[in-house]
């Protein structure tokens, strides 16, 4: 019994999860079925974690991005609703020029990536022990800056959003 | 004992859905499609740290430290986003970013 | 050697010469920068008080060297110092250059001293009594000079302030045309004087008088004609000889002083100068000087022939200014600097007088300068009249008067010389200048007064102005005696040290030759008196039936020959085609290029601005198509396609 193929299987599995709901969010047309793709992108995304075996990370990553950036999106997208003339212009001017420099690129890239092997054998047990020591450890400073920006970020968008007439209030 | 998902595959699955997202910053009007876009790129930006960290150097989860900061950022970056969107949607209905060129030379 | 030897052989005074020029200098920078706010009318007095000064120490430097100092050079210091040429702000101290100093202090200070009177009521006052020291300085630095090219200083200096002065009152446009015209054509002279000084560097290396005129023998004579033609061009501009003279006439829209300084006592005479001076080069160059001979001798004639018909007083006079220039020419075209120089001088203060008597005339007349609106102001302006009459007998050149000694030397010279038209043109020339003076003097003075208005306001002028008249008509009368006997007077035995340093055989002509001539000349000069009071005084024949008669000529002379209508035509007109060419060029084609540059950098912003659509979309683009670029050229290195 091999779980090799297992691991396989479901890497291919999300892979084709991944690709095909991020390229629905760049292509599907009502914002709300986006966003939703979105978020299915990013569950897939901590799936991938766990394939690597950063469990940590992969909660992370459903807590934040599933959790938080998706329900701030979907407020985003509540608060524009865009008429249902709006809904028929979606793409740019630049777009067929922007499709033809993307592929462009990526076509080498994506061949160049397959070309990258492992550098060491196949880690042992999770991320949370390492990853913890080096965060509160040797980035522990960091760390106290990274509350700082989400404090200014915070008290950014605040006041970004505030109305002048509030005040009268 | 080589693992059976090779390093490179998860690196290409990272590029792939990177220039997705690109494509859409690129191509799409609507100021919130964008920002979902942008997500994505940095989703597969962390996709690629974590598989290095974990496949390819030393074993302390560096990569993986970095990520716990982009996921940070991100956060911070989506908030503001926002508000600078709709902030702007209060001037006119339409978040249209064809329309934003005040800049023009 | 004692003290009073080494004295006498440098001159106790010599030492101090450059004072002589500082004086009026002094005089300049003080009335020009004070004289507007503070000092007023007092300006008339310092400048004359300066020129004074220098009248003064002229005097002593020109009995230090009759008394036997040497020429000196005194230097005030090295101005040009390249390898072994040098050209020194110096002054050369000779025979010469003192009778200069003395002619043109002397004859200077009478006419400042006259303008204090003349100029009192004019705005300009202070503005006058700047410009005219800086004149006289300018006028003495030329005299003074050891050099071609400091002299060359001090003739700009004096052309520039000849246009300062005939454009003195520049509100009306006459003066403005005159001074310019003055100016433009003075220039033309200049170029000459440039060439020939170009042309003397090259040949001599040098431009300092001693020096080249040493080395006189090293260069042939047709280089050495080329110099001293282009000099007498500068000389014909400054001492209007044909072709360059009809300024003078125009720059009697200067005041009245300023026509008897500048325009025939002293800038004038610079031409006259310079030939003199240059006399070992010309000397030597000999087929010119029968050039400067004929040319000298046919403006004299022209010129004459002009006088005869004005009437303004300031142009009969301007027209006998450069008549009797032509004299001086005439002589050294005959090989007579001596009595050049001499003619100089008497000139000087007779030409002086009658100038400035004139102004006085002008002065009770209210400012007409019409003779035919003149007569009878004998009775009201008794010493302007007498003095006068003196100055008009010099100018005629009776005997025992200074203008008879002089230009009765210039004539025999050229008889005796071997030039007999020339002595013919200048015997009948002296005729035709008795004739035209002895008309002048009578409208103005005698017979009825033609216009009573003026006639009742007239009256004899201050004693500002009468005062320097009477020292003048004194000079006239006894500054002939400088050159008496004739060929053998003081001045003949003072000036050749200066001329000629070589050396020079003197000849004495007989008595019986000398009086002669001289009888022939004043024979000439009777005739002309006699019929100029018969047709004015006595109606015989009636001046204006002649001029019916002689219809046509009559016209060509009042209109002096359309000479000046030729010249704008000739000169001018293309002056001014040539002006609005080069104009439209650099309009046009030189402003064209600029504005086209400019519009092409406006072009080509313009296109890149296209680059700026404001949409930030389009920038995102532009990065990734960079990201693009870099990818290819990594790729192309990595591949060995692209070389480093």
């Amino acid at each position: 019994m091999s779980f090799d193929f297992l691991e396989v299987a479901i890497f291919a599995i999300l892979t084709i999860a991944i690709i095909g709901a991020g390229a629905a969010v760049v292509l599907v047309n009502r914002i709300t079925s986006a966003a939703l793709f979105m978020a299915f992108t990013f569950l897939c995304m901590a799936g991938m974690f766990l394939l690597l075996g950063a469990e940590t990370i992969a909660a992370f990553q459903v807590l934040i991005y599933v959790g938080a950036i998706t329900v701030l999106i979907l407020y985003g997208v509540m608060f524009t609703p865009q008429g249902p003339r709006d809904q028929g212009l979606f793409f740019q001017k630049q777009t067929p020029w922007a499709a033809v420099l993307v592929a462009l690129i990526a076509l080498p890239v994506v061949v160049l990536s397959f070309s990258f092997k492992d550098g060491r054998p196949l880690p042992r047990g999770g991320d949370l022990v390492p990853l913890a020591t080096s965060l509160f450890g040797d980035f522990a400073f960091p760390f106290e800056v990274a509350s700082v920006l989400l404090l200014a970020a915070l008290v950014g968008a605040i006041v970004l959003v505030k109305r002048d007439d509030e005040e009268t209030r | 004992m080589t693992p059976a998902v090779p390093l490179g595959a998860f690196i290409a699955v990272s590029a792939v859905l990177f220039f997705i997202g690109c494509a859409g910053v690129l191509t799409r009007r609507n100021a919130v499609v964008i920002l979902m876009s942008v997500e994505l790129m940095l989703n597969a930006a962390n996709l690629a740290l974590v598989a290095f960290s974990r496949r390819f150097g030393s074993t302390d989860e560096r990569g993986s430290v970095f990520v716990v900061f982009v996921f940070v950022v991100a956060a911070a970056e989506v908030a503001v986003g926002l508000a600078i969107v709709l902030s702007a949607y209060r001037t006119r209905p339409v978040v249209n970013v064809d329309e934003a060129h005040a800049m023009r030379g | 050697m004692t003290a009073a030897e080494v004295a006498q052989v440098t001159g106790t005074f010599v030492p101090f010469v450059w004072l002589i020029a500082a004086f009026p200098l002094a005089a300049f920078f003080i009335n020009g920068l004070f004289g507007k706010r503070w000092l007023g009318h007092a300006t008339g007095p310092i400048a004359a008080g300066a020129i004074g000064a220098s009248a003064l120490l002229s005097i002593g430097v020109f009995m230090d060297v009759v008394r036997g100092a040497t020429s000196t050079t005194v230097t005030l210091y090295r101005w040009i110092g390249v390898g072994d040429f040098s050209v020194n702000v110096a002054a050369l101290v000779d025979p010469l250059s003192s009778v200069m100093l003395l002619v043109v202090t002397i004859v200077s200070f009478l006419v400042h001293v006259y303008s204090i009177g003349y100029m009192e009521h004019d705005r300009g006052f202070y503005r006058f009594f700047t410009w005219l020291p800086l004149f006289v300085f300018a006028m003495l630095i030329l005299v003074l000079a050891d050099n071609y090219l400091l002299m060359f200083v001090g003739w700009e200096g004096v052309g520039l302030c000849s246009y300062l002065l005939i454009g003195f009152w520049f509100e009306r446009p006459e003066p403005q045309y005159a001074a310019k015209k003055a100016f433009v054509m003075n220039r033309i002279g200049d170029w000459g004087f440039t060439i020939g000084m170009i042309v003397t560097f090259l040949v001599f290396g040098s431009l300092n008088f001693t020096q080249v005129f040493e080395k006189v023998e090293i260069a042939e004579q047709g280089v050495l004609g080329l110099i001293c033609l282009a000099f007498f061009l500068g000389a014909t501009g400054k001492s209007a000889q044909l072709p360059l003279y009809s300024w003078l006439p125009d720059a009697m829209e200067g005041p009245t002083p300023v026509s008897a300084l500048i325009h025939a006592a002293t800038m004038v005479t610079a031409g006259v100068y310079l030939v003199a001076r240059s006399t070992p080069l010309f000397e030597a160059a000999g087929p010119v000087l029968i050039v400067i001979g004929a040319v000298g001798a046919a403006t004299a004639l022209f010129a004459a022939t002009i006088a005869l018909v004005q009437t303004d007083i300031k142009r009969v006079m301007a027209y006998s200014t450069v008549s009797q220039l032509g004299y001086m020419f005439l002589a050294l075209g005959v090989g007579a600097p001596i009595a050049a120089i001499f003619h100089l001088a008497t000139h000087a203060f007779f030409k002086a007088l009658l100038f400035l008597g004139s102004g006085s005339v002008i002065h009770a007349m209210g400012g007409e300068q019409d003779m035919r609106k003149m007569g009878g102001l004998r009775a009201k302006m008794p010493l302007t009249y007498w003095t006068m009459l003196i100055a008009g007998g010099a100018l005629a050149a009776l005997p025992p008067l200074a203008g008879f000694w002089s230009k009765d030397e210039i004539v025999g010279a050229a008889f005796l010389g071997g030039f007999p038209i020339l002595w013919a043109v200048g015997v009948f020339t002296g005729g035709l200048t008795a004739f035209y003076v002895t008309r002048a003097l009578w409208l103005t003075f005698h017979g009825e007064p033609r216009d009573h208005h003026l006639y009742d306001h007239a009256h004899e002028s201050p004693r500002l102005m009468t005062v320097p008249l009477i020292v003048l008509a004194v000079g006239s009368v006894l500054a002939g005696f400088i050159g008496f006997p004739p060929e053998d007077g003081f001045i003949h035995r003072f000036l050749p040290a200066a001329l000629y340093p070589h050396g020079h055989e003197v000849h004495h002509p007989q008595l019986a030759v000398i009086a002669a001539l001289a009888a022939a000349s004043v024979a000439a000069g009777l005739v002309g008196i006699f019929i100029g009071l018969s047709m004015y005084a006595r109606r015989r024949p009636d001046p204006a039936a002649v001029r019916r008669a002689a219809g046509p000529i009559h016209r060509v002379l009042v209109n002096k020959y359309y000479v000046d209508e030729l010249l704008d035509r000739r000169f001018v007109d293309l002056s001014k085609a040539f002006a609005g060419a080069a104009w439209a060029f650099d309009a046009h084609i030189i402003d064209g290029i600029v504005n086209r540059i400019g519009w092409a950098f406006g072009l080509a912003g313009s296109g890149a601005r296209r680059l700026q659509t404001g949409f930030v979309g389009n920038y995102a683009l532009s990065i990734v198509a960079g990201v693009l670029a870099i990818i290819v050229l990594y790729g192309g290195y990595a591949a060995g396609i692209l070389r480093r």
